[in-house]
């Protein structure tokens, strides 16, 4: 595991979210520091998505503090931040290497720059033969590679990753999370949203178990493990949703 | 610097983006094509006419005429061949047999229309009865005349100018002066018109595409529906650009006259007022806020591109709505009508440049829609930022006032 230091680059404090009469965050704390990779985990609609979608400043929390290395989060800090968001999607009508090129721009990259690193990462995931083809025309898989491309361009010290292998194979599966590591191994600090607990007890150094606003686990996986008297992370979830987890599946 | 850049970029990705859509360039084409289509038709037709008008003067037919008007001299008839008879039937029966091709009747009193019968010579040739008819009369009353001038007078080639006075006794410059500012109005119009949808497309495209929150964590919306706005004005130079080139080119190639645009002596003689200019092109970039504004704030509330082109329509409507009460604008600008119009937002602009062209708009009237546009243009695209930020995450519903509330940063 990382070396942390005591600086956090993340760090939440008594953060609330109201939507109307509808509590959906109630007073939750956490850090995540340097180079960590944390865990933020919880079943559907338990306010994952919305808590990163404050902390980005796409929402404004009812009450508490959100920041990133120390201060709110702004759109121009965007270069040192990847985030790749729940509802995914880039310009479909553009060919793939335009708008990679274009999103390394606005990340501060040169043109020409953007548009190298862009051929180099399309190799890696075998899609350079996608980069002259409209973005409609790409699979979901082959576009999921493309925006988790975005997502780490420019070397981001933080990566936001909100479900990032949602729908993929298991080769692909491993494709991405590889790349993930080799972001992690490069010193980025990366907070991974997923329902994968496999992925949670091989990447995550920490992690945070949500249920119904609030913090149901806090701590490194051997922690949470011993907290639950579990041996594996599927069971502690398991065991915090219960039957609520059962109905959600049933349902699906 | 760095939002400087990221403006450059969105402008250039939105701009290249816009003009590299086939549906683009149709737009833009299909204008100058269709012009050119009716021009060509035009051109040809007449050519064609003129070559037939040519054909059929030169083209003989015996011609017997009755003159009880006493108008028509011999002379005259003899250039045409025709042969002068004293009665009508017989001349009818002539025509009826064959035995010659056409026979005139001149009545005494020309309040009634000339009689012309010929021998059946097809739809388009039979025409050439009446032309020659109605020739050989005007021909012979020409001559009748002996001053010339008058002649001209009979047949209208006459031209006036027109001199008036302002109350303190300057002269006025007319329509010379008011064209020059009538044409913020002409740019004003086609940009919103051929622009305006394509901005409401692209306003809501990141919602449509789930790109607004990869967008929102990049770059400031503010300077993203900026650079929208810059890159739809340079789509709508281009468009103007292709548009007038074809007609430029033409003015300086092949003349004023063959192209039918007015010649120099025209253009020379327009009017140019810096103070209605500046406040022309004042108004009409407020009226341009205000109205993208507007657009920009639909396409963020609306969910999908469908739903927002509905609102398009409605926004050139009433931008349109002024031409309607045209005449009293120009005739009486303070009428009741004109002065809402003049003030109320969305008809501020049209109604606002066509009182300044025509020189009824006072500096300090002016002033007022200058600034009321600006101020609330800003408030307008302030907000629409806004909504762009909050209406962007509601994807597949359109943007509540509750929603707007309770996510509000």
């Amino acid at each position: 595991m990382l070396a942390q230091s005591t600086q956090p680059v993340i760090s939440i404090k008594n953060f609330s979210m109201k939507f109307g009469s509808k509590r959906v965050i109630d007073d939750m704390s956490f850090d995540v520091h340097k180079g960590e990779t944390f865990g933020f985990l919880g079943s559907n609609g338990s306010g994952k998505t919305t808590t990163m979608r404050a902390l980005l400043g796409i929402y404004q929390a009812t009450s508490g503090t959100l920041h990133i290395n120390g201060k709110k989060f702004e759109p121009q800090d965007g270069a040192t931040l990847g985030y790749l968001p729940e509802e995914r999607g880039l310009y479909k009508k553009e060919s793939v290497i335009d708008v990679m090129t274009y999103f390394g721009q606005l990340k501060g990259l040169g043109k020409r720059e953007a548009r190298e690193w862009s051929l180099d990462y399309l190799k890696r995931v075998k899609l350079e033969d996608k980069a002259k083809s409209k973005v409609d025309k790409l699979s979901g898989g082959q576009q999921q590679k493309v925006q988790l491309g975005v997502t780490i361009m420019n070397n981001p010290d933080v990566l936001i990753l909100d479900e990032p292998t949602k729908g993929f194979d298991p080769v692909n599966r491993r494709l991405l999370m590889d790349i993930v590591e080799a972001q992690r191994e490069k010193g980025a600090t990366i907070i991974l949203i997923t329902h994968d607990m496999s992925e949670v007890e091989r990447l995550c150094d920490r992690l945070i178990l949500l249920k119904d606003g609030t913090k149901a686990a806090y701590g490194t996986v051997p922690e949470v493990l011993e907290k639950f008297q579990k041996h594996t992370m599927d069971e502690v979830f398991l065991q915090v949703y219960g039957e609520d987890a059962a109905m959600q599946e049933g349902e699906e | 610097m760095a939002s400087r850049h990221n403006l450059g970029t969105v402008v250039s990705f939105e701009f290249w983006r816009t003009i590299k859509k086939p549906s683009f360039w149709v737009a833009t084409l299909s204008f100058p094509v269709m012009i050119g289509l009716i021009f060509g038709i035009i051109f040809y037709s007449s050519h064609i006419g003129q070559e037939s008008s040519s054909q059929l003067a030169q083209e003989k037919f015996t011609i017997n005429y009755l003159d009880e008007s006493d108008i028509v001299l011999p002379t005259v008839a003899q250039n045409f061949e025709a042969t002068e008879i004293d009665d009508k039937q017989q001349g009818i029966e002539a025509v009826k047999t064959g035995s010659i091709d056409a026979f005139f009747f001149y009545p005494q009193t020309l309040e009634q229309p000339l009689e012309v019968y010929g021998k059946d010579a097809g739809l388009f040739d039979n025409g050439k009865y009446s032309a020659v008819a109605e020739q050989m009369l005007k021909t012979s009353a020409a001559a009748s005349i002996a001053n010339p001038e008058l002649v001209n007078v009979t047949q209208g080639a006459i031209s006036s100018e027109v001199t008036t006075y302002k109350e303190d006794g300057e002269q006025s410059a007319g329509w010379m002066a008011a064209i020059p500012p009538l044409l913020f109005l002409v740019l004003f119009y086609f940009t919103i018109a051929m622009l305006g949808n394509n901005l409401l497309n692209s306003t809501v495209e990141e919602k449509e595409n789930r790109v607004t929150e990869m967008i929102l964590t990049t770059l400031n919306p503010t300077i993203l529906i900026v650079g929208k706005l810059l890159a739809t004005f340079l789509a709508g130079a281009v468009q103007a650009l292709v548009m007038f080139a074809p007609a430029i080119a033409a003015y300086f190639i092949l003349g004023a006259e063959t192209v039918n645009l007015p010649n120099a002596d025209i253009l020379s003689n327009l009017v140019v007022d810096p103070t209605a200019i500046i406040i022309g092109g004042l108004i009409m970039i407020g009226g341009l806020m205000v109205f993208t504004g507007t657009l920009v704030a639909i396409g963020a509330v609306m969910p999908t591109a469908k739903e927002a082109g509905q609102y398009f329509g409605i926004a050139i409507l009433i931008m349109f709505v002024p031409f309607y009460i045209i005449m009293l604008i120009l005739s009486d600008p303070e009428a009741l009508v004109v002065q809402i119009f003049t003030y109320f937002p969305y008809t501020a602009p049209v109604t606002a440049m066509l009182r300044n062209a025509f020189g009824s708009l006072s500096i300090a009237d002016a002033a007022v829609v200058i600034s009321s546009l600006a101020i609330l243009g800003t408030f307008i695209i302030l907000l629409a930022v806004r909504l762009f930020r909050y209406g962007a995450m509601q994807y597949d519903s359109r943007l509540s006032l509750n929603a707007l509330r309770s996510k509000k940063r």
